[in-house]
């Protein structure tokens, strides 16, 4: 037995050199590649909601990322991170749709903001991600399922309306399966905000609220 | 002496792949409504339609048309399309646009777009559709690499086919005042002989040209 210790430390030994090299070949054969979303947002052209908004994101909505798992090896292929951009993106369309935004840590501020005569509050229920290689299509597809959730400051809820995004990119213009997943992100998010802010004061519970309360 | 025999019969195989690289059929139509005559302080934009899921106008073509467009000493003012998306946002998305005249009556009545239209100076909206396909993709290519070198063996053959259709609007009127289709297709060949040597059909660029310059005459309302 002690033997074959002594031949295992041994063998062991010999080989040393070669294990950091070999655990950084597989470990970079195995890692996902790590996706950051990255995209500028024009302000929209519509005309401002005479109101002032509070906003929270929760950290699920700030830190949001996607895992799309390799269907063959069942290991993660690729992290989406999108939820900065995602918050750079609200960050812009709502103060072009509210006459004033307020962006609140969390619903504790509510109380210290008199002010505000909503709150919203984006969630994310769904992520999809479409590549040329699973879908054998030429182009890369983000589709993202949100709930809006909107409420009175004392709680009571306004409007929970889902809302869809689809963005795509085509295959070849993108050398790299980064660029093409980042186009597509940023095309699903345009979508998102275009519909948004074309779209709230017809959302059924939102318009019967601003009628109410003469916004409309 | 075998060197000798090459160079003389370089300048026949050149002569051969540049007959075979420009086979490309290029035909544009035009289809008109109404007349058309654009000023020199007016400005037009070229927009692709992205509606389909299918496929989307590639923005490389939308670009290139709207190059040919405003080259030239009779070229005309065309407003970047990127640069029209992000200032008419969110107006102009894939499922924003609008797709007929009269919803761009219904865009117009929003005193927001409207202004945003006049602070342009455009007269003129160019909506471009459609894709090239790929087909007839024939032959193979082998590639192998030794100790002493490598090369490749082989020949390879497809056919490109670009299809697309401009529908200008008018904005003065909000009218549809024509069409201009055009259909391209040529036969690449990749023979390979050691190095592969490209004979690409320049189908694409060819649509694209071809439609630049029939807009262009288009717009200036010449017959």
């Amino acid at each position: 037995m002690l033997v074959k210790m002594s031949g295992l430390k041994q063998l062991f030994t010999g080989f040393r050199f070669l294990t950091p090299v070999t655990l950084s070949m597989l470990l970079a054969g195995c890692s996902a590649s790590v996706i950051n979303i990255e995209g500028n947002y024009p302000s929209p052209l519509v005309n401002q909601l005479p109101l002032t908004l509070g906003v929270i994101y929760d950290d699920n909505f700030s830190n949001y990322s996607f895992t799309e798992i390799d269907e063959y090896s069942g290991d993660d292929q690729y992290i989406i991170n999108s939820g900065a951009s995602q918050v750079d993106l609200f960050n812009t369309i709502l103060p072009a749709v509210f006459s004033q935004v307020v962006f609140l840590e969390s619903a504790d501020d509510i109380a210290s903001h008199p002010e505000l005569d909503m709150i919203f509050q984006p969630g994310i229920e769904e992520f999809q991600v479409g590549l040329p290689q699973k879908t054998r299509l030429n182009v890369y597809e983000i589709w993202v399922k949100y709930n809006m959730r909107l409420s009175a400051p004392d709680g009571n809820s306004i409007a929970d309306w889902v809302m869809t995004a689809y963005g795509k990119s085509p295959q070849e213009t993108f050398g790299s399966v980064d660029a093409g997943v980042n186009e597509a992100a940023v095309e699903a998010f345009r979508d998102l905000a275009a519909t948004f802010s074309l779209g709230f004061a017809n959302i059924p519970e939102v318009n019967d609220w601003l009628r109410t309360n003469n916004v409309l | 002496m075998k060197i000798s025999k090459l160079l003389l019969q370089a300048p026949f195989f050149a002569c051969l792949f540049m007959v075979l690289s420009a086979c490309t059929t290029t035909e544009i139509d035009e289809f008109r409504q109404s007349t058309t005559q654009i000023q020199t302080d007016e400005s037009i934009v070229i927009l692709g339609r992205r509606q389909s899921n299918a496929y989307e106008t590639e923005g490389e073509f939308v670009e290139c048309v709207a190059n040919v467009v405003a080259s030239g000493s009779d070229g005309i003012n065309v407003i970047p399309e990127t640069q029209f998306l992000d200032e008419m946002f969110p107006f102009f998305e894939p499922r924003t646009a609008p797709m007929r005249t009269d919803h761009l009556a219904q865009l117009m009545e929003q005193e927001v777009a409207a202004q945003k239209f006049e602070d342009f100076g455009i007269s003129y909206i160019v909506w471009l559709d459609g894709l090239t396909q790929r087909s007839q993709e024939s032959g193979s290519i082998s590639c192998a690499v030794g100790p002493g070198g490598g090369g490749c063996f082989g020949f390879g053959t497809w056919v490109d086919d670009s299809n697309f259709e401009a529908e200008i609007w008018d904005l003065d009127n909000l009218s549809t005042v024509g069409a201009i289709s055009a259909d391209a297709n040529g036969q690449s060949y990749l023979p390979a002989i050691v190095i592969p040597i490209p004979l690409l059909a320049r189908v694409e660029s060819n649509a694209c040209s071809g439609m630049g310059q029939q807009l262009k005459t288009f717009l200036r309302g010449n017959v």
